[in-house]
């Protein structure tokens, strides 16, 4: 979808944003009702943010806004002017994978891989929170992401699993 | 045919393994969807591609008396708007799983679910179509909505006038004296039970772009509908078209599916008609998950049972009588064989002879059915382990060992069941007995969940914690020709001859590429089970290559013949069987074209570690010298080789009397002996499922990581259903399930810790041994969890006889002890 075709609607007033995505910067003319989860998909290209709900329960839309994590699909993009998003494409350095999405590759903790790039920003923000965390912590901090192939059991040595990766990284 | 990404990091090679068939070799899908460059449905939008929305009725029962589209019309950026009756002009209805039925893509004249869509719009994007959406006036005249499926029974109030009756298909089975069974046997217990409505809801909701080609009056479709090859009629009839001018495409990722999104083709229609009235224009539909939830047709079973269980004093079962009515809701959808299926598991685990079998199918003013993983099976072995709870109880014995004594014995293997299928292998009794003894030694000890005083400790909390030991078969395979046994005249079945009999075998082709690479194609579509990922493991033992020298495409729904598809716990069985004769097939091939080149006899030359050679070892042709030369020459290309694996079981005769009077066949039996141990809250009404205990067999393994993957998954669901997870309907009709804040799908904080543990039970009838493993844990898990249920609450004399369990049920019965 071309912003043209929005912009040019009289009765659909556009407003300007500018934002760092993934590290580059990004100037759009939008309308105010677009939410962020379909800018980052339609108007910047990342479809790695996935829409499956659109009322905040799924969790596949989870990205990083100013280093909060949050549910792209509850935001107006106009809301996150100035602000810095961080989206599961920019996580890999030079096509390479982060230790995090290795980890749910080895552990085989996703299937259909619709609530993928959720739980994956769901892991980093938790791991950057507690680079060792308990299995209580784990499930409360992921209970915020639906996953509906793997029943989580795998997803949790994925989590233990990039926590010992990153952690020998360091 | 539709193209994966090459995956990068691709596998970790071991050549070094023996094989590649049987390790967890990690899946060649994940790296594309691990950096979001896979490419779903949802991401798909061709250049000039416009938007669709659907307008949707709130009222479940009304005639429309008119529609007012003008406003909509008249904005400047809306580019379409049609009605039932545009539609209606120039289409076709769309078949229903009944023949004496059929339904309309879009409402004409009479509205019968909350959430059937009555106009469509199309505009530049979403944004806007909802806009126009909202200015379409449809001015409704409201009747009585029909909302129990036990009243709509009595035909007072008709969802469809000109059908006459609210039960348009049933069928009373009998096999064996069941009535002299009942007179003799010393006891009889009749007991009822509800399953609610259940379904998938996979993350992914229902997409489609189709594209009108004028020139060539043909139409080109991707979407993420399930069984893209069986299904189609669903999508070429309503639009006027024979099957090869409607090519339906299955992106390789789809965000689940379960089953579900078999009955999406009432949106890859409307979006072909739009494009169609368009001149060809692109149009792209996203279903939104309100629509998905409360008119997405997706909805499953829902169903009322009444199981009656004849049995002797020494607690031997003599009889079963197996009745339930099914929800269909305002439409039969192709899946109406879900009220079958259980006849391939009418016994479960027991050896019991005589059964009944009767089961009514009800149309309401609700959303149509479609299938879920299980097919019907797990409200069935939900409402007989229940039954078998009840007897064991009224007999004052333990369920473990009333279990155990009606168990089919290993000796009896392969055992016909009443219902005429046929379990292949396996040992019962075995796995009962394995799992009490793990659970009784691990958890009733110190420490453990179930230790003496810790659950004496928690019931003075209000706590009672509970733990049933239960066996479960899981049936794969299934068969194509039985499945339309509600369309087919069922008196004249008995006439019926084996040669009489339509299987669909699993189609698999491949071909050489340049730089040798093996490229291969399904012809079946996946949903995240790693299809990909089983074929290269499975095709790089036969040609003796590794697994990153193929890659694995999709076929479309033209290019492919028609397939069963991905079903009924049936692709590893399917899958390894095409591929053990694809590889025969390639190696055959491949000899023939170097023995060609050399003018020798083909005994002279061997295929070996991926290329050919001559047997006195002077020359070596590699893959890349096989395709130069087969390029070269004329005639049929020996590069490129297709194989049909035909069904399992249909050259066994056993078999001849379920296939000619098309009874379910489901030849193998994978199965599972399980052991939830919940914890029900007196005060809250809560449920918590502990821990999970689970041994599985599903026959050989192909690939052990894939499947724990499936029976964790199966298990959530399973857990989701039993606890959770319900479309409910208040009396008006008004859906009280419309966002995931009221279906509520298992999160981290539901799903307990697994213990699962495998062994192999080869199956004797399949290529590979392998048996299905796709549904087992949705199959087995509520039935295990409601008999646990049971044993928590047996003070309070109270059973699961309702699913799911919800705390205010719960709690309703406890006040009403």
């Amino acid at each position: 979808m071309s912003m043209d075709d929005v912009s040019a609607a009289p009765d659909r007033p556009t407003q300007e944003i500018s934002l760092t995505v993934n590290g580059e910067d990004v100037t759009a003319e939008i309308e105010p009702r677009v939410k962020l989860s379909d800018f980052l998909r339609n108007y910047v290209d990342l479809n790695g943010v996935r829409v499956g709900c659109e009322h905040g329960v799924c969790g596949a839309c989870t990205v990083s806004f100013d280093g909060d994590l949050i549910k792209s699909c509850m935001m107006y993009a106009v809301q996150t002017d100035g602000g810095e998003i961080v989206t599961v494409e920019g996580l890999g350095e030079d096509g390479s994978l982060h230790p995090i999405q290795e980890a749910f590759h080895e552990e085989h903790a996703l299937q259909c891989g619709f609530c993928t790039s959720g739980f994956v920003m769901s892991t980093k923000d938790l791991l950057e929170e507690d680079p060792d965390p308990s299995q209580e912590k784990m499930e409360a901090h992921l209970s915020s992401n639906i996953c509906r192939c793997t029943g989580y059991q795998n997803i949790y040595d994925a989590v233990r699993t990039a926590a010992t990766k990153m952690e020998e990284d360091d | 045919m539709s193209r994966s990404e090459p995956a990068i990091d691709e596998i970790q090679d071991e050549p070094d393994e023996e094989t590649f068939v049987g390790t967890g070799l990690n899946r060649v899908e994940d790296h594309r969807i691990l950096t979001g460059d896979a490419e779903y449905i949802h991401d798909i939008t061709p250049e000039a591609c416009l938007s669709m929305g659907l307008l949707r009725t709130t009222h479940a029962h009304a005639d429309i008396v008119d529609i007012d589209t003008s406003a909509a019309k008249e904005h400047p950026d809306c580019d379409l708007v049609l009605t039932g009756e545009d539609v209606a002009a120039e289409y076709n209805p769309m078949p229903c799983g009944l023949n004496s039925m059929s339904e309309w893509a879009l409402a004409r004249d009479t509205v019968r679910f909350v959430g059937e869509p009555v106009a469509l719009v199309v505009a530049t994007d979403r944004y806007v179509v909802e806009d126009l959406i909202d200015r379409i006036d449809v001015e409704y005249d409201t009747k009585d909505a029909i909302t129990d499926p036990v009243t709509a029974r009595q035909d007072e109030t008709l969802v469809h006038e000109e059908l006459g009756t609210n039960v348009p298909d049933s069928e009373r089975l009998t096999f064996g004296e069941v009535d002299a069974a009942f007179e003799d046997a010393d006891n009889v217990i009749e007991s009822q039970y509800s399953w609610g409505r259940i379904s998938g809801v996979p993350l992914e909701t229902a997409g489609v772009v189709a594209e009108y080609d004028e020139e060539t009056d043909s139409f080109d479709i991707d979407c993420n509908i399930q069984l893209h090859t069986l299904v189609d009629d669903t999508i070429y009839e309503p639009l006027g078209y024979d099957a090869d001018d409607v090519r339906l495409s299955v992106p390789p990722d789809v965000g689940g599916s379960y089953g579900t999104k078999i009955a999406i083709h009432r949106y890859c229609t409307l979006a072909a008609m739009a494009s169609q009235q368009l001149d060809g224009r692109p149009v792209k539909y996203v279903e939104d998950r309100i629509e998905n939830l409360q008119g997405g047709d997706m909805h499953s079973s829902d169903r009322e049972y009444m199981m009656r269980l004849a049995y002797d004093d020494d607690g031997i079962i003599r009889g079963l009588d197996v009745n339930f009515i099914d929800d269909f809701g305002a439409y039969p959808r192709y899946p109406v064989n879900q009220a079958l299926k259980p006849l391939s598991v009418v016994t479960n685990a027991y050896n019991i002879e005589p059964v009944r079998y009767n089961y009514e199918l009800v149309l309401t003013n609700k959303t149509a059915q479609t299938a879920y993983r299980g097919f019907g099976v797990d409200p069935h072995l939900y409402a007989l382990e229940s039954v078998v709870d009840d007897a064991a109880y009224d007999l004052g014995m333990d369920p473990y060992e009333f279990r155990q004594q009606n168990l089919i014995q290993p000796e009896q293997m392969p055992y016909k069941l009443p219902s005429k299928n046929i379990y292949d292998s396996g040992d019962f009794p075995e796995a009962l007995a394995r799992i009490r003894e793990l659970v009784e030694s691990e958890e009733r000890a110190e420490g453990g969940l179930l230790e003496p005083d810790i659950v004496e400790k928690k019931r003075d909390e209000g706590k009672y914690r509970g733990v049933s030991y239960t066996v479960h078969i899981e049936p794969g395979v299934s068969g194509a020709d039985w499945t339309d046994r509600q369309r087919s005249d069922r008196d004249e079945l008995t006439d019926r001859e084996m040669d009489d009999v339509d299987e669909l075998p699993e189609h698999l082709r491949c071909e050489l590429e340049a730089d040798g690479t093996v490229r291969t194609y399904l012809a079946t579509d996946s949903s995240g089970q790693g299809h990909q990922t089983l074929v290269k493991q499975l095709l790089a033992d036969q040609l003796e290559i590794l697994p990153s020298d193929i890659e694995v495409d999709y076929l479309d729904s033209v290019e492919a013949p028609t397939e069963y598809g991905s079903a009924a716990s049936r692709m590893a069985v399917m899958l390894s069987g095409a591929t053990e004769g694809l590889g025969e097939t390639v190696v055959d091939n491949l000899e023939q074209l170097a023995a060609r080149h050399w003018d020798v006899d083909q005994d002279l030359v061997t295929y070996r570690d991926g290329a050919v050679e001559r047997d006195d070892k002077t020359e070596r042709l590699s893959r890349i010298d096989l395709f130069e030369i087969d390029m070269e020459a004329d005639g049929d290309r020996l590069t490129y080789a297709e194989y049909d694996y035909e069904h399992p079981v249909l050259d066994i005769e056993a078999f001849g009397e379920a296939f000619t009077q098309k009874y379910p066949v489901y030849p193998t039996a994978a199965f599972a002996a399980n052991a939830p141990i919940v914890e029900v809250d007196i005060e809250t009404g809560e449920i918590e499922v502990l821990k999970f205990y689970s041994l599985r067999d599903c026959g050989t393994q192909l690939n052990p990581t894939i499947v724990e993957g499936q029976a964790h998954g199966g298990l959530a669901q399973g857990i989701g259903a039993a606890l959770l997870e319900e479309f409910s309907y208040d009396e008006s009709g008004q859906p009280q399930a419309v966002t995931l804040f009221d279906y509520l799908l298992p999160s981290t904080k539901n799903i307990p810790e697994m213990h699962l543990e495998h062994s192999e039970t080869p199956s004797p009838f399949t290529a590979t041994g392998a048996k299905g493993t796709g549904e087992g844990g949705m199959i087995d898990g509520p039935a295990s969890i409601a008999t646990a249920i049971n044993r928590a609450l047996e003070p309070f004399d109270i059973t699961a006889d309702r699913i799911p369990v919800t705390p205010d049920r719960v709690r309703k019965k406890l006040r009403e002890e």
